[in-house]
């Protein structure tokens, strides 16, 4: 067992735990989405769907705990290659020309770091209500609270919105890169499905951005109201 | 044709370096790039100075000694080849060409432009051989490798061991490097049976020198001389998640995979 | 002082003599081999592979390269393959004939002995390569593939696309990695032999620089081993690296190991022609297109149209026209001659006329472009970066150029030179090629010193000879020591005008001229006479910038064009007294009517091994060659 543990210490290693929990991260992140999309069937339907996620609090809770974890996982382990990273050049180059890397690939910090401040917001802004009390709690028709009706006094804000389109295009940056990454630090790669693998990336980041993009938009625009 | 260099110049590793101009005169079209230094330097020579230090021996791209960043982009602006096989038609008359050194810690700096690559003969020495003594091998036919088998381990094995994947990537690693040496011999059956120790000694060697980790941003592959594949990245992170689990039920592993009792 | 050549082949026959030589050797025991110290200098095929496999066997190996990485040494850049007699593809070979292939070829200047046991312990050295994980190419059925090579009639090369000598040194180094992890071996890279230590006519040690901090210092050991390579770049222009030089083989002869045939220099028949005077190495062109590709000229004198508007009717296929049985495989020393026969005449294409076709038309005819293609598509890309011309649509040109040392320092049957304890394996020996190398063998014997034969009589040496210890404060080292430090010293004091190089270059021009492809009396004496001015002017006008305690190529490089001076008259020397054209060497006033070389085996049937004289001429001592089971002949390829 020590020895496996001292296998996941090492560079390889690290990356394996940052590449499992990345995807963790991202199967939250279309899982969150698919929830949120329920706000185009109508208030009754988002708001059902929310107290059922309230009634198993043990289940909240411990899926909250767990994502925490994997957060803090990801973030010290990203911190810690990147300090290696670091220290592996600690003199660069005068001139640099790239020829093969993304944008998405060398962007990896500064989208997470956007990401991450990006959450820290998204949850005092919709899940604790601190940085805008008024919308706080209301309860619907059916006596569910009133996420629907939250959603969408947030998002008539234009300066909310732009902070949530932001969010949204730093989580899409790291998404793209994050999972063909993934699949190769795993180990994925097959001639037939590397097509596949590589495609993953972009797909996922262009479809999180998309489905997450049109709620605000939907709301703000007054589709939804 | 007429350049105008930029080259790095520093006198021994532990002291500062920094950019000089240089002129290139008559320079011919159909020289190779180093020639073209070669030219710069006889006139230093010449004139008493001390001549611009770079690695050069076969001149044919197959020993791995040449090592320039060449406008930002090791090996400079064509793919697969080496610095040694880049010629000056391909650069335009009165281009200004900015020249620097292989950039890593692992990489320390001898002189001017010659780098000690030393780090990769270590990991090398960790692990990247099959420990069969010389004498009693078996006859050569005894051991059927299919034809795309053997290609895909030869494809692997033509690393020059120039060091080009670990200037170019932007965290200074030698995982291409790496990958070319563990998948050559896991792909081929003489390889099978030190498959998992030899996996992980090259990997702790790696980090032992103070490389970076893989960003999977592929510049590596894109500089490569041979145009070693990344795919070959993949195969080293599935060898070495497979020696994790292998070697973590085997009770009595010793601590160093090639640990011998004396 | 070198009193008798004695090349101590064992008696019997043929087929055993090997056998029984290593039966009659005397063993080290293994406790005594942790106590015995090996310098091994040189990390090429036959360095790499000798010093890990004394490493292997429980002595303690000190290996010197000059490299940054022993991976580097020029055995890397050999492209086509390596030979030997397995007979996978059942085509009528044997030990026998890869014996009598190779003798033929090298012209019947090289010891039966020797080369059969090369023949013997080819197949050997396939199967050790196979197990050291090298990727030679295979067929579908996962059998090894062969391809042939020049100068023979079967398929007995075995080889890794055009990257042979690359996967079998990294096969031989990967092995030294071993030892080196095992502490069996001790590397020292980027550290350059500069002398050797002879105590009692024993070679004891060298004296090395360390290319890096610029320190001399003193090695000392029970026996020394040179795996130096060839000295082909006293041409200044030729195929090897620019790093490759005589200086280790040249001190250690003038330390008394005789040096033997030194004029026998091969010239390769197809390297991409020279265009300029700023270029500072040919490029080879891999043997194995003569495969498929077919050298021509017009057979108009001056006729400068382009190559396809020139009709068949008006080539003329040399090769094929003088030596249609074996036609544009002849082996390198005839190919050479005839495509410089044909240039001398005026036939020559491009610039200067410095170059014949080597045509590729008809096999992509006949088996399209993507068969040539696959065959031979990295040596394609490499003219056409070179030249900027795609050889898939027009005939490469080709040119030969100084390719490989047949000479080397003299060894007898143990691969011990004329001073005690000083091997020599490799291209650095005179090694089995006798005259003229075949394709595809340099490989074999490189390895097969290193793997096989060296180290079973370097036991016997060490078994029997006596070795009291020697310390870095012996008198003999002490001196050493002091012959380099002078000589670092003369050369830094060197502060006139012109580079070493200009020096190198002009050398070399006058080397190709007189003593290159042919030669003749004229030539060989202006040469001998020209070549000490050149000396003198080099060391009244060199300048060498810079200091010697720190990381300095230029000293580095003035070091051995200084030794290049010295050794090229030696060269001459042997060239003007082997009056004969055998092999590689071609006197212009011994040939036959239709241009064929002609062969003196009643005059010169021997070794030449030179011995130094300090101030004086060499002397020349001659190991005469008996031939006990083949008889020499002419050696046709009509």
């Amino acid at each position: 067992m020590t020895r496996l543990f001292s296998h996941f210490q090492s560079s390889v290693g690290s990356k394996v735990l940052l590449a499992l929990s990345g995807l963790g991260l991202v199967s939250y992140v279309i899982f969150h989405m698919l929830g949120n999309l329920q706000v185009f069937e109508g208030p009754h339907a988002l708001n059902r769907y929310a107290a059922l996620l309230r009634e198993m609090p043990i289940l909240l809770w411990t899926a909250r705990v767990g994502l925490l974890g994997i957060v803090v996982l990801h973030i010290v382990l990203a911190l810690q290659l990147s300090l290696r990273n670091h220290r592996a050049r600690p003199i660069g180059y005068a001139v640099r020309r790239y020829r093969r890397a993304s944008v998405a690939s060398r962007t990896m910090a500064a989208s997470g770091a956007v990401l991450l401040l990006f959450i820290i917001f998204h949850l005092l802004h919709l899940t604790a209500g601190i940085i805008d009390p008024s919308a706080s709690d209301r309860l619907d028709v059916e006596g569910h609270r009133d996420v629907y009706g939250k959603i969408v006094h947030a998002f008539q804000n234009p300066l909310i919105v732009a902070l949530y389109v932001v969010g949204q295009l730093g989580l899409g940056l790291h998404v793209n890169h994050a999972v063909s990454s993934s699949l190769q630090t795993l180990g994925l790669e097959h001639a037939a499905l590397n097509r596949l693998f590589k495609a993953a990336g972009p797909s996922v980041a262009l479809l999180v951005i998309l489905g997450n993009v049109a709620i605000i938009v939907a709301v703000f625009v007054g589709i939804v109201r | 044709m007429r350049f105008t260099l930029n080259i790095w110049r520093q006198n021994g590793p532990n002291e500062n370096g920094r950019f000089i101009s240089y002129e290139a005169y008559d320079v011919s079209p159909r020289m190779s790039f180093l020639e073209m230094l070669d030219g710069v330097n006889q006139g230093l020579v010449a004139n008493g100075e001390e001549p611009v230090a770079f690695e050069h021996d076969c001149r044919e791209g197959i020993c791995g000694s040449c090592s320039l960043v060449i406008d930002g982009i090791p090996h400079g602006p064509d793919r697969g080849i080496t610095t040694c096989q880049l010629y000056m038609r391909r650069f335009p008359d009165g281009a200004i060409i900015t020249i620097e050194p292989w950039r890593a810690a692992a990489f320390p700096i001898v002189k001017d432009l010659v780098v000690d690559r030393s780090a990769l003969d270590r990991v090398m020495q960790a692990g990247g051989y099959v420990s069969v003594n010389t004498g009693g091998a078996v006859d050569g036919n005894a051991l059927l490798i299919g034809k795309d088998q053997a290609e895909t381990a030869m494809d692997a094995a033509s690393c020059i061991g120039c060091g080009a994947c670990v200037a170019a990537c932007k965290n200074a690693s030698a995982m291409l490097f790496v990958a070319a040496k563990v998948s050559h011999l896991a792909l081929l059956p003489q390889g099978k049976p030190e498959r998992t120790g030899r996996v992980t000694a090259m990997i702790e060697a790696m980090d032992r020198e103070g490389f970076g980790s893989c960003g999977n941003q592929y510049e590596c592959e894109a500089v490569c001389p041979k145009r070693i594949s990344v795919r070959f990245i993949a195969t080293l992170n599935r060898e070495y998640r497979r020696a994790g689990i292998v070697e973590s039920a085997l009770p009595n592993a010793s601590e160093s995979p090639h640990a011998e009792s004396v | 002082m070198i009193t008798k050549l004695d090349s101590k082949i064992p008696s019997g026959p043929l087929e055993s003599k090997w056998d029984r030589h290593r039966f009659s050797e005397r063993l080290v025991s293994p406790n005594n081999k942790r106590k015995l110290t090996v310098i091994v200098v040189g990390t090429g095929l036959a360095g790499a592979s000798a010093a890990s496999t004394l490493g292997q066997l429980g002595y303690q190996v000190e290996c010197f390269c000059f490299h940054d990485s022993p991976r580097r040494a020029h055995s890397i850049a050999a492209q086509g393959g390596i030979n030997a007699a397995k007979n996978y593809q059942d085509d009528g070979d044997s030990v026998g004939r890869l014996f009598y292939d190779t003798i033929k070829g090298g012209d019947f200047r090289s010891r039966e002995a020797n080369v059969y046991r090369l023949a013997q312990i080819s197949g050997q050295i396939i199967d050790q390569c196979v197990a050291l994980g090298i990727p030679f190419a295979r067929e579908y059925g996962g059998q090894l593939a062969n391809r042939s090579f020049g100068g023979v009639q079967v398929s007995r090369t075995f080889y890794c696309r055009g990257q042979t000598g690359q996967q079998l040194l990294l096969g031989a180094y990967s092995a030294l990695c071993w030892q080196i992890e095992r502490g069996q071996v001790t590397m020292r890279p980027r550290t350059e032999m500069l002398d050797l230590i002879v105590v009692d006519g024993q070679a004891r040690g060298i004296v090395v620089r360390d290319l890096v901090t610029g320190r001399i210092s003193i090695h000392t050991a029970h026996v020394v081993v040179l795996a130096t390579g060839g000295y082909s770049n006293v041409y200044y222009l030729s195929t090897n690296a620019s790093g490759s030089n005589v200086t280790a083989t040249y001190r250690a002869w003038k330390q008394g190991a005789a040096f033997a045939n030194p004029c026998f220099t091969q010239i390769h028949p197809t390297a991409i022609p020279p265009s300029d005077a700023y270029q500072a190495k040919l490029t080879l062109m891999s043997e194995s297109l003569r495969n498929d590709g077919r050298l021509w000229v017009p057979k108009m004198l001056g006729d400068i149209r382009a190559p396809r508007d020139i009709s068949e009717g008006e080539r003329d296929y040399f090769l094929e026209r003088r030596y249609p049985r074996f036609g544009n495989l002849a082996p390198r020393d005839i190919a050479s001659r005839a495509v410089k026969a044909v240039c001398d005449e005026g036939r020559g294409v491009g610039p200067n006329g410095h170059g014949v076709y080597l045509d590729f038309a008809g096999v992509v005819e006949q088996q399209g472009l993507d068969v040539v293609s696959e065959r031979y598509g990295n040596l394609f890309e490499m003219y056409h970066r070179i030249t900027g011309e795609d050889a898939y649509h027009a005939p490469m040109r080709i040119y030969p150029a100084p390719h490989y040392t047949m000479g080397g320092l003299w060894v007898d049957y143990n691969l011990m030179s004329t001073i005690p304890g000083l091997f020599v394996i490799g291209e650095a020996n005179f090694a089995d090629h006798g005259a003229n190398r075949l394709g595809a063998s340099s490989l074999m014997q490189g390895l097969g010193d290193g793997y096989f034969i060296l180290p079973y009589t370097i036991g016997h040496y060490l078994a029997t000879a006596k070795l009291p210890p020697v310390t870095e404060d012996h008198a003999e080292a002490r001196e050493a020591h002091h012959r380099v430090l002078n000589r670092m010293a003369r050369l830094l004091a060197a502060k006139g005008r012109r580079t070493a190089a200009s020096f190198h270059r002009k050398l070399g021009s006058l080397l190709w001229n007189y003593c290159g492809m042919s030669r003749n009396e004229t030539g060989l004496k202006l040469a001998l006479s020209s070549i000490p001015t050149l000396r003198e002017e080099f060391w009244r006008d060199v300048v060498v910038p810079g200091t010697g305690d720190s990381f300095n190529q230029e000293l580095e490089y003035a070091g051995r064009v200084a030794d290049y001076l010295e050794f090229a008259e030696l060269l001459c020397h042997d060239a003007w007294h082997r009056q004969e054209s055998c092999g590689a060497h071609f006197r212009e006033e011994y040939q036959t009517g239709d241009g064929e070389p002609k062969r003196d085996d009643a005059r010169f049937s021997h070794v030449a091994a030179w011995e130094y004289r300090e101030g004086a001429s060499p002397i020349l001592h001659k190991e005469p060659l008996a031939f006990e089971f083949v008889q020499p002949t002419t050696r046709s390829y009509q």
